[in-house]
């Protein structure tokens, strides 16, 4: 027998006249885990499940042959396909939140998937307790009477994993399986999902636009731009000496790849040739002597939960406690990151500094005004200084007007609406590198890219002294992130604005922050100097959030 | 101001564009081309109708469709034709009456209720709940001889009985839209509620809910002839589709043109709106068809 | 769930007495005073000063409601003025015949609408996808009114495959269910195609969600699929609709009561109000909201037991 499992010979496919992927063709060898690596746009996600046709409808195959096992999966009659998928191929998919049926118990569904083994109820609820133990869900006989709304999101991708593997499957393909969870637990699932391809001898294909997530886990890479896969090889080589002008690009402008501090990041339309500009790390930024823009002292924020019973029937309210007594400053010019993964709190501090909750304790003073949301007329001025980008670029945009409409309506709130209306907002869109045609487009005609410039335009319309930016990069392409944080840190140079990034991402800390604040369930547990919290973390959880954005895995070994 | 001149442009030009995906619906089509008929022969009643309709002819009574009386004659000698024709603009006029009132008064009380205090909301809520509780026929029969029948009454009670449904609605949408991040970055700014509510939520949820209401338009249309049928509707000597209906139910054996004078313009109505309004609703707004 | 459905039935009752309180405070504020709206052409000063007294009109509202809300509660709804008996016994022959015509409408529209919009659905854009599409807008368009008139002439009178009146009452249960068909048909016609319509929306949308897509990718067979994993959902939007549906249904129902003469609470409420009969007209009204609350509050429990998500979706 060869060693090829799988081999793809001139696959393309179109959406309509559009065409998705160009004539791929790659081999797969068993035993091999294969990362397909791409930006958003590339075609990789339409290119794996078309191996066994499980694209939409309005997606059509157009040629090309898949073989498998000397048949050719694009080819073989449908109960062939049927008998092949769940027992010698299967999937995980993106998202553990969608991707479980929500009607049925995490039992049903995994039953389900061995209802052509003969084995009696028992043995397979058996079986399938046993898959779960084995993807190390915590008691996984309980979790099998459970709704997948019962779980987490982690423990979602686990029960996904343990049905994708439980019939040992030639062929597991996943698709983005960790993108949307935090990235500690992102490194947990990895390693489980390199644990368990070394105990079944299962090819993997793996598909990412991480590119740390490909050199740690992977041994063979494609690299896919616009539906043509432009590199293949072995991870090793690719990513040391790439070929294609797209993958040095690509390697070169991954904020997570640059583990000297910069202020300016590579970016896509620069020049490969020019070096990296090491500029000013934040130990030059020191700002102790300037006046502090924003105070927090000593804050908590909880929420009450109302119980689904009244309280007449002993319904009890449970309280939320969000943010525990935080406390942070942060100086005229400076950059703070707050970081820390879903559910930390730093979100809900955010909101406390533009008076959007109330804090349950504690002091916040902007510009030296205390925030009280009973006083609008201070509600007012403070957020005439302060000016936020949220997370989701398009969302946050009124869907139904124009971008020159919403970059000019913060100076419409304020009642400074006196100022020449288009020049005002071409000089706000130019200040953020678009053109000023932007004016007249709609949110749905923005790139995501291009949506975040508009954010910050619009954040910027006050001239606000500080600028707080809730995950600046979350959503973009690697090339896109570098753009963000360029732009972040020019203005900041060009204007004195303060900054705080709430992020997880430890790589965008590095290059854009110069004291950083970590967040754990609300508390503060650990705070300092950027460089200082990079090169000498002194709490586990700082640890393991600069390991996960570096995707460098606990080494796993064989023999347990 | 150049900014707001292509604005414009683009937006008649979409609605330009927007009409004729509707004409290339069939359904679309037959739709504007009977709610077109149903409108002409509403307002050109008085012009098209052989005879004042409620002149009563005793001696001519009951006679079948004729070349004088095209669709015969009722039991009071009254030509059916003109009847009906007078009849289509009673059931138009209580049809939009109806919707303009119970959307405007819908959207209101559920911005008010999606976006005032919380006390505020439960109280519209309860009321909402409250209403939706009568059964609008039998609610109708019951009360409708009490406040005297007539169209004041009809109308009354299909807006107070709708008013619920759309409220609840635009509830829902603003306590989503007030969740969105666009809406989050408003209040960020400073931007007060009710310049949120008016200046963004709304242009966001009203083009779904006037898609609604056109569908809303034949259960209206047949609500009305449905309680003039059953008396507590529009009285003699007005003219209405159910009374014509009632009138030919009544002789049920021996008056067929009756039945069809009453039966054929009501389903012509119902039947046009409906596929307009479901036209509307594939060309604009394709996701409203899970909803509601 | 549990908690849930406490909740739910809760503020069914709260709606309940609120829709009783509310009937009442507007039937008395109608214009004129309610004693000869009662009394009709018959009002003369002393029958009026009578029934002003007897139903405490001259007490205040708040105390005459109360009073009203603790009779009806006790199931004291008043004498029936036609028969003199308690108004309560005449709703329980006429109540009973209108929930089976409910019942078997409801059946009938589920039985055919939901296998109808489920064959549309996997079949989209094909022939039959496109003629149930457009026969579901044509029956949804049609007035009741008109379907019961019709359905009368042409299946009873015209081509006598059904009795024409009545229900059947004192004959064997065949013999009920032959005068059932027709009218529960017609109650029933518009919502096949609504719920055909509902159904076949929300299971496009349910088929293709990303865990249909993994049901696919393990290999499970199409049927399972449907039925399994994706009607079970795609139903949920059909509870609600019908639970709400009940109401539009009993306005259907008092028309084919009428024109089938068949008992029921519509035809009941029909005389009682040509007959100025006031207290039956009021309690068939209150036996209608009490249905209709009953059916919400069941529709909505049934969707928390369908889809869990749905109680927090509804907080």
């Amino acid at each position: 027998m060869s060693d090829i499992l799988l081999e793809v010979d001139g696959l393309a496919v179109q959406y309509g006249s559009l065409s998705a992927v160009n004539w791929a063709s790659f081999k797969l060898e068993r035993n091999r885990v294969l990362g397909i690596v791409g930006e958003s746009g590339s075609g990789k996600s339409t290119l794996i499940w078309a191996l066994t046709r499980l694209l939409p409808e309005m997606a059509t195959i157009s040629s090309g042959a898949v073989w498998f096992e000397g048949k050719d999966l694009l080819r073989l009659p449908p109960d062939q396909l049927q008998a092949l998928r769940g027992t010698r191929i299967s999937y995980i998919s993106q998202d553990p939140m969608s991707a479980l049926t929500p009607a049925l118990t995490i039992g049903q569904q995994m039953m389900d998937v061995l209802y052509r083994e003969p084995w009696s109820r028992k043995e397979k609820w058996a079986r399938a307790v046993d898959a779960l133990d084995w993807v190390s869900l915590p008691d996984p006989a309980a979790r099998m009477k459970m709704y997948p709304y019962q779980l987490s999101g982690g423990q979602r991708q686990r029960v996904s994993i343990a049905m994708a593997l439980m019939l040992e499957p030639d062929l597991v393909i996943a698709d983005e399986p960790t993108t949307a969870l935090d990235a500690t637990l992102e490194v947990e699932i990895l390693d489980l999902l390199r644990r368990l391809q070394h105990e079944t001898g299962s090819a993997v294909i793996f598909v990412t636009h991480h590119l740390g997530v490909v050199s740690s886990l992977c041994d063979d890479v494609l690299v896919m731009h616009r539906g043509d896969i432009v590199e293949a090889g072995p991870v090793s080589e690719v990513f040391s000496r790439p070929t294609h002008d797209y993958t040095r690009m690509l390697l070169r402008c991954d904020p997570a790849r640059i583990a000297q501090t910069t202020r300016r990041l590579p970016t896509m339309a620069d020049d490969l040739e020019t070096p990296i500009k090491i500029v000013a790390g934040p130990a030059d930024r020191i700002k102790t002597d300037q006046p502090a823009v924003l105070e927090i002292a000593n804050l908590s924020v909880s929420f009450t939960k109302d119980s689904a019973l009244p309280r007449w029937l002993g319904g009890q309210a449970q309280e939320i406690r969000a943010v525990r007594d935080v406390s942070l400053d942060l100086r005229k010019g400076e950059t703070l990151a707050l970081v820390g993964e879903s559910g930390s709190g730093k979100t809900t501090i955010a909101r406390s500094v533009l008076g959007l909750v109330s804090p349950t304790a504690g002091l916040i003073k902007v510009a030296g005004q205390v925030v009280d949301r009973a006083q609008a007329e201070v509600l007012q001025v403070v957020r005439a200084f302060t000016s936020m980008m949220f997370q989701d670029p398009v969302g946050s945009l009124s869907p139904r007007m124009t971008i020159g409409e919403q970059i000019y309506e913060p100076l419409v709130v304020q009642g400074r609406a006196d100022v020449d209306r288009a020049t005002t907002v071409a000089d706000l869109l130019r200040n953020v590198g678009l053109p000023a045609g932007f004016a007249t487009r709609y949110p749905h005609q923005l790139s995501g890219g291009q949506a975040r410039r508009v954010g910050v335009a619009r954040a910027l319309a006050l001239n606000p002294a500080l600028i707080i930016a809730d995950e600046p990069t979350a959503g973009l392409d690697v090339s896109v992130q570098g753009e963000v944080l360029n732009l972040l840190n020019e203005i900041q140079d060009r204007t004195g604005v303060s900054i705080l990034i709430i992020t997880h991402n430890m790589s965008v800390v590095r290059h854009a922050a110069d004291r950083v604040v970590v967040l754990l369930k609300g508390e503060i547990v650990e705070s300092g100097q950027c460089a200082q919290i990079f090169d000498a973390p002194t709490h586990d959880y700082t640890r393991a959030l600069i390991a996960a954005s570096e995707h460098k895995l606990p080494e796993f070994s064989e023999m347990e | 101001m150049s900014v707001s001149n292509t604005n414009t442009a683009t937006r008649r030009s979409a609605i330009g564009d927007g009409f004729l995906r509707l004409m290339s619906d069939p359904m679309g089509a037959i739709g504007v081309v009977l709610v077109t008929l149903l409108i002409l022969s509403a307002v050109f009643a008085s012009v098209l109708s052989p005879f004042d309709p409620a002149q009563i002819n005793v001696p001519i009574k009951l006679q079948p469709p004729s070349w004088e009386h095209w669709l015969g004659t009722d039991q009071l000698g009254r030509d059916v034709l003109s009847r009906a024709l007078y009849g289509g603009r009673i059931a138009l006029s209580v049809a939009l009456i109806s919707t303009a009132l119970s959307v405007g008064i819908g959207v209101i009380l559920g911005m008010v209720a999606g976006f005032g205090p919380k006390w505020l909301d439960n109280l519209i809520v309860l009321a909402f709940d409250t209403v939706r509780a009568y059964p609008v026929i039998i609610l109708a029969l019951a009360v409708g001889p009490i406040f005297g029948a007539g169209l004041k009454t009809v109308i009354g009670i299909l807006v107070v009985t709708s008013i619920p449904y759309y409220g609840r609605i635009v509830r829902t949408s603003v306590i989503s839209a007030s969740k969105a991040d666009y809406v989050e970055a408003l209040r960020a700014m400073g931007m007060s509620r009710v310049r949120i509510v008016a200046r963004h939520i709304l242009p966001n949820i009203i083009g779904p809910i006037l898609i609604l209401a056109s569908m809303d338009i034949p259960v209206y249309i047949a609500a009305e002839a449905g309680l003039s049928f059953l008396g507590v509707g529009v009285k003699p000597p007005d003219s209405s589709w159910g009374l014509i209906l009632d009138d030919g139910y009544k002789f049920i054996r021996q008056t067929y043109w009756l039945v069809i004078a009453g039966s054929v313009p009501l389903i012509t109505a119902t039947l046009g709106f409906t596929f307009l309004g479901e036209a509307l609703r594939d060309t604009f707004d394709p996701k409203l068809r899970k909803g509601v | 769930m549990f908690a849930y459905a406490l909740k739910r039935i809760g503020l069914g009752f709260l709606v309940l007495i609120l829709a009783i309180s509310s009937l009442y405070v507007l039937i008395l504020a109608a214009p004129g005073d309610p004693a000869s709206a009662m009394l009709g052409p018959r009002a003369t000063p002393a029958l009026r000063a009578a029934i002003t007294e007897k139903l405490g009109l001259d007490r205040p509202m708040p105390v005459q409601v109360f009073n009203y809300l603790i009779s009806v509660l006790q199931g004291d709804l008043g004498i029936d003025l036609r028969s003199r008996q308690p108004v309560l016994n005449t709703l329980k022959i006429h109540v009973p015949r209108t929930l089976e015509l409910l019942g078997a409408s409801l059946l009938i529209s589920a039985a055919i609408g939901i296998p109808l919009g489920c064959i549309a659905a996997v079949r989209r854009n094909s022939l039959f996808d496109r003629v149930v599409g457009i026969l579901s807008v044509s029956v949804i368009a049609m007035p009741a009114v008109i379907i019961a008139i019709f359905g009368m002439l042409i299946f009873a009178a015209g081509l006598g495959w059904v009795p024409a009146i009545g229900a059947g009452d004192g004959e064997g249960l065949l013999s009920r269910l032959h005068h059932l068909i027709l009218p529960a048909i017609a109650v029933g016609a518009g919502w096949i195609g609504y719920i055909a319509r509902l159904v076949r929306a929300s299971m496009i949308e349910v088929l293709s969600t990303n865990y249909v897509r993994n049901a696919r990718a393990f290999g499970l067979p199409a049927r399972r699929i449907v039925f399994r994993y994706a009607l079970r959902i795609a139903v949920a939007p059909t509870v609600t609709v019908i639970g709400i549906g009940v109401g539009v249904m009993m306005g259907s129902a008092v028309f084919v009561e009428i024109v089938f003469a068949r008992p029921g609470i519509g035809k009941l409420m029909y005389e009682a109000v040509i007959l100025r009969n006031y207290p039956v007209s009021l309690g068939a009204v209150l036996a209608a909201s009490f249905i209709l609350i009953v059916a919400t509050t069941l529709s909505d429990i049934l969707n928390a037991l369908i889809d869990p998500r749905f109680i927090e979706d509804s907080e």
